[in-house]
């Protein structure tokens, strides 16, 4: 009896010990119910605060990440780590959240639709997903891993069907949920293996891995394969992207926003911090082939991402496909073992969110304002709405890594790890990745080009003007300045991240 | 520190922001902004010229004049040291040329956009924008900030060719911009791979508290440091990493254990790394010159270019591919360099002669021309490749003359392409009757490019030809047969500049029936005069007085093969030891 108590006082003490790192996540639960609660008072002033309300949230959440000085890392119940890498994540998904509710509130549709039922929900919505975000960032251990990521997927499913009415809407919602669970599945079908084969489920360990050592070889790649599968599923890396497209065509455009940045960069942290053990030599040599397996998954995700995107018709779904080349890109910087890699992963990230919520509240404003449907719909646009397009072109030409923008210090960043892992380890793949991951930004001009190519050279029957929104344009450029600041001073950016990872 | 060389580069991106705050209606205001910005930019071009002391021997950082060199990205790589970028500008004889002969186009190529109609704003704001980048380039010594300049000249130059550009623009612009981007991410992985490899010894010495911050650091200091390095004894942690083209010029500088180092004894398909990091810049700069087989891109984009960009691009941005070979290529690589030198002539000798041919077999006048650029930047890797100091003085010496006679050419295309919308050689017949004129300048521009004593290029092709004569003796570079063979390129640019004049412009007075309803033949008008008389005029002082360039550019190509040939020759030595081991 004395030794439960005994025991009870010390798992108390441990969680009240670690809770403290958890304020963020309290705080969006917090928020989330205040949500729920306030969605059930009809009347149209409060239904009209919902979003400030959650917008609040999230900001309160910025804000304490950003402020906070605690520095050590802290664990909490061997289940989740506040470190650096989280609390750095923990800002962009703040950010990721409160970008995805400005564009919803640019957005008609969801505004005029939710004025009535489902607006609470919507945004709620938001910020459960961005809270399973942040434990998915802050997960060390297979069994949080895999209720992040639920949590994650549950909220993602739900919001592709915001717009229900719509076909393409549910068609895409049933697909991510048949893919989403199959994966899922798959990925804990893995994690009992490892389970089985360790004791154990905090896999950032190196004793984890080192007790895999003694496993045989084959079984720790078929499980590490089988985990992959779910992590991969998240960040929308070939072979599990299929799903990518369909959602991207389907879910309201601020949503399509949020997907592709905010799990993918926490299904990239997962990932980052499962393969940090490799760092370590014997680790490597010893389990190559999931290396290799990795490898050959970014190049594939690297060469699915930028080839189909060249046959794609569609804005939306010409992003997809350059939003799974973005993940190679992402997956090309984590295998650059022995160099420092963490830092570029997280700017690459930032340069994403930035760039990609400025392409979908373009793609936003043409497909509600203008009724572009397919790239042709682009023809001549820019001469009827110079501003609007050329905030277009900056964000095209970041995204396909030009300079003078950030997007290409994300990728020089990327390379030069790769680079600097070769002269460390001379392995063969990553010369190859390197090569492969360089000349592919060839091929992503060819297809980011063709928007500015019907914005610019084409041209159009009518030349109305077009107007928009005062708010629109702000926005517009709230998301390009930040591409030339991190072109120009990148260091600003590095010194902190840096600096939070220390 | 003087900003001079800084208000060089960024005039025109002042004018690009005045012109972007002027209303769309004010066209004229418009222009005439541009004007200004490209005039001044001419202004302080000259002022540079004429301040640039030649005489100075070029040695290391001291051969760079009006320098400029600001801290701009720093960044610390934990436990792999630091790297950093710095705003580094400077001029020295290979760059004076070229910023004299920008300033000069840039101003040409306004005066002949001043028809332009269609979105005059937009058109004037990415010229400047070009102008901007075009100059960057010239006077850049840092890698990155190079790159920066090089990347950032091909969108103004695919919208201005896309958006003012004949029927077939869209083609020729995406073309044009597939082709160069591809380039530039050769250049791309081998700027990487050079900077994870040098370090800055000045700032290595800082870092490590050798000496002070903001000290500059002794010559003594820099060997030091040099000899700690190649020793191993410096902590990865000290190391700065530097984009810096002058210490990538030094191999004292590269890190022991680097891949592009010259004891690194990696391989890649049986060649040295830095061979293979050689072709790939190599490749990516030869897009850029256009050399054949990669000049396939450049008859699309000029003739589907208006006018004032052909002239820019023949004029300017070409040079920037040969440029690049003599800043960046053979002074970092010179080992590849000399065990590569029959590799370029030889690509140079295949341009001059396969683009001679397809000039001669050309009906569009400018398709003519655009070919014979191709042909004539071969005499310019011919001359680079021979490593002496007459093929490389020529070298620069062609680019310049290049650039004024090319700009010319085009002109003199725009214009009869203004009266007839036509220029097919065959639909003409006897112009000189009617454009008196117009013929005269026609055969200055045609005799001065096909290398007629007095004018420009005459000069500039001797000297590519003695220096590619004498490199088998002199440098131990080029085969014999290399200039022989260039030669016959001469007589071949006789042939279809001759063929092409007495075509179209002798003869009895024709042309095509169905031009004739809607071309207006008549004599230049005054701003056609305002744009082609300096060129000729250009033309001829530069090549009646060649010192006038030649001195400036003497004593840094001295410099140069000087330092490729004795580096070449000892880092050549231990490369072939290491692969016959």
């Amino acid at each position: 009896m004395e030794e439960q108590a005994a025991y009870l006082t010390q798992a108390i003490d441990s969680i009240l010990a670690g809770a403290g790192s958890l304020l963020p996540e309290l705080l969006l639960a917090l928020f989330f119910l205040l949500l729920v609660t306030l969605d059930l008072f009809k009347s149209k002033t409060v239904k009209r605060l919902l979003p400030w309300v959650a917008l609040t949230g999230l900001f309160s959440v910025l804000v304490l990440s950003v402020l906070d000085r605690h520095v050590a890392e802290v664990q909490f119940l061997n289940l989740l780590r506040s470190d650096g890498i989280a609390r750095y994540a923990g800002i962009l998904f703040s950010l990721t959240g409160i970008f995805t509710i400005l564009l919803s509130l640019q957005n008609p549709k969801i505004d005029k639709r939710k004025q009535g039922e489902g607006r609470g929900e919507y945004y709620g919505l938001i910020l459960v997903l961005v809270l399973g975000l942040n434990l998915m960032a802050k997960s060390v251990n297979l069994l949080m891993v895999f209720l992040a990521i639920e949590l994650v997927s549950i909220a993602s499913y739900i919001l592709t069907l915001t717009l229900k009415e719509e076909k393409r809407a549910v068609e895409a919602g049933l697909k991510y949920v048949l893919y989403g669970t199959l994966s899922a599945g798959v990925m804990l079908y893995g994690m009992s293996f490892f389970y089985g084969l360790t004791g154990s489920l905090d896999y950032t360990l190196v004793s984890f891995w080192r007790s895999l050592l003694e496993a045989s070889p084959l079984m720790v790649t078929v499980a590490a394969i089988l985990v992959f599968a779910g992590f991969l599923f998240k960040i929308s890396a070939a072979p599990f992207h299929f799903w990518t497209p369909d959602v991207y065509q389907g879910a309201p455009m601020p949503i399509v926003a949020l997907f592709s940045t905010g799990p993918k960069m926490a299904g990239i942290i997962i990932i980052l911090r499962f393969v940090a053990a490799f760092a370590d030599p014997t680790i490597a040599n010893a389990f190559s082939d999931v290396l290799l397996f990795l490898g050959i998954a970014a190049l594939a995700t690297l060469a699915v991402g930028n080839f189909t995107a060249l046959w794609q018709r569609t804005p939306r779904r010409l992003m997809a496909f350059s939003s799974v080349s973005h993940a190679g890109f992402l997956m090309l910087a984590l295998l650059a073992f022995g160099s420092d890699y963490t830092v570029s992963v997280l700017f690459y990230m930032t340069v994403l969110v930035f760039m990609n919520f400025g392409m979908f509240l373009f793609l936003q404003m043409a497909e509600e304002n203008w009724q572009v449907r397919t790239l042709e719909d682009f023809r001549g646009m820019g001469h009827r709405i110079p501003f609007a397009c050329i905030m277009a072109l900056l964000f095209l030409l970041s995204l396909t890594g030009l300079p003078p923008l950030a997007g290409f210090m994300g990728k020089l960043l990327v390379f030069s790890n790769v680079w600097e892992a070769y002269t460390a380890n001379g392995q063969a793949m990553l010369l190859v990745l390197l090569v492969v991951g360089i000349l592919l930004t060839g091929v992503a001009l060819f297809y980011y080009i063709k928007i500015p190519y019907y914005l610019f050279l084409k041209r159009n029957q009518t030349a109305e003007n077009l107007v928009i929104s005062l708010s629109n344009k702000l926005l517009l450029v709230f998301f390009a300045g930040p591409l030339l600041v991190f072109f120009f001073k990148p260091d600003l950016l590095l010194h902190w991240i840096e600096k939070l990872l220390a | 520190m003087n900003y001079t060389l800084s208000s060089l580069i960024f005039l025109p991106l002042l004018a690009a922001f005045v012109v972007l705050l002027l209303p769309t209606r004010m066209q004229r205001g418009i222009k005439a902004v541009t004007l200004g910005g490209t005039l001044l930019q001419l202004a302080v071009a000259i002022w540079v010229y004429l301040g640039f002391d030649g005489t100075k021997a070029a040695s290391g950082q001291a051969g760079y004049q009006f320098v400029e060199k600001l801290d701009w990205i720093g960044f610390s790589l934990g436990s792999l040291g630091r790297f950093q970028i710095e705003y580094f500008v400077g001029v020295d004889g290979l760059s004076i040329g070229m910023v004299l002969l920008t300033g000069i186009v840039g101003v040409i190529g306004v005066i002949s956009s001043w028809n332009i109609t269609k979105n005059v704003k937009g058109y004037c704001a990415l010229y400047l924008l070009l102008m901007t980048s075009v100059m960057g380039c010239f006077l850049a010594l840092d890698f990155f900030l190079f790159y920066l300049f090089f990347e950032f000249m091909l969108l103004p130059m695919y919208f201005l060719i896309g958006m003012w550009g004949g029927p077939k623009r869209e083609y020729a612009a995406l073309k044009f911009f597939i082709y160069t981007l591809v380039g530039s991410l050769f250049i791309l992985i081998v700027m990487i791979g050079l900077y994870t490899s040098v370090i800055d010894p000045e700032a290595t010495a800082q870092q490590m508290g050798l000496i002070g911050q903001n000290v500059p650091a002794s010559l003594d200091m820099v060997r030091q440091v040099q000899q700690m390095l190649q020793q191993g004894t410096i902590a990865e942690a000290d190391l700065v990493r530097t984009f810096s083209i002058p210490a990538m010029m030094e191999p004292a500088n590269f890190i022991p254990g680097s891949l592009l180092h010259v004891f690194s004894g990696i391989t890649l398909f049986d060649l040295p790394l830095r061979f293979v990091a050689f072709l790939l810049v190599l490749a990516g700069f030869l897009i850029k010159v256009p050399s054949v087989p990669v000049h396939t891109w450049l008859p699309d984009a000029h003739v589907e270019a208006p006018t004032p960009i052909s002239v820019l691009l023949a004029a300017i941005l070409l040079k920037v591919g040969g440029y690049g070979l003599i800043r960046i290529v053979y002074p970092v690589f010179p080992d590849a360099g000399a065990y590569f030198s029959t590799l370029v002539g030889g690509l140079g000798v295949l341009s001059i002669i396969y683009g001679a041919l397809c000039a001669l077999a050309m009906n569009d006048l400018k398709k003519l021309i655009a070919y014979s650029s191709v042909s004539h930047m071969g005499f310019v890797l011919l001359g680079v490749a021979s490593l002496t100091n007459e093929g490389v003085n020529g070298a620069i010496y062609m680019m310049f003359s290049h650039g004024l006679i090319s700009a010319m050419l085009f002109l003199v295309v725009g214009v009869i392409y203004d009266r007839a919308h036509d220029r097919m050689i065959l639909n003409f017949r006897g112009l000189a009757k009617r454009m008196p004129a117009y013929t005269a300048f026609v055969v200055v521009a045609f005799f001065a490019s096909l290398g007629l004593p007095g004018f420009s290029g005459f000069i500039a092709e001797l000297l590519v030809l003695l220096g590619s004569f004498s490199a088998p003796e002199a440098t131990g570079m080029l085969p014999r047969w290399m200039a022989i063979v260039a030669v016959i390129g001469l007589l071949l640019s006789a042939a279809y500049y001759l063929w092409a004049l007495q075509r179209m412009f002798f003869g009895k007075y024709w042309i095509f029936p169905e031009l004739r309803e809607k071309a207006i033949i008549s004599d230049l008008t005054k701003r056609e005069y305002l744009m082609l008389l300096p060129l000729a005029v250009l033309a001829f002082i530069f090549g009646i007085f060649p010192h006038l360039l030649l001195d400036k550019t003497g004593m840094t190509v001295t410099g140069f093969t000087d330092l490729v040939l004795r580096n070449g020759q000892e880092q050549l030595n231990i490369l072939q030891a290491i692969l016959n081991r």
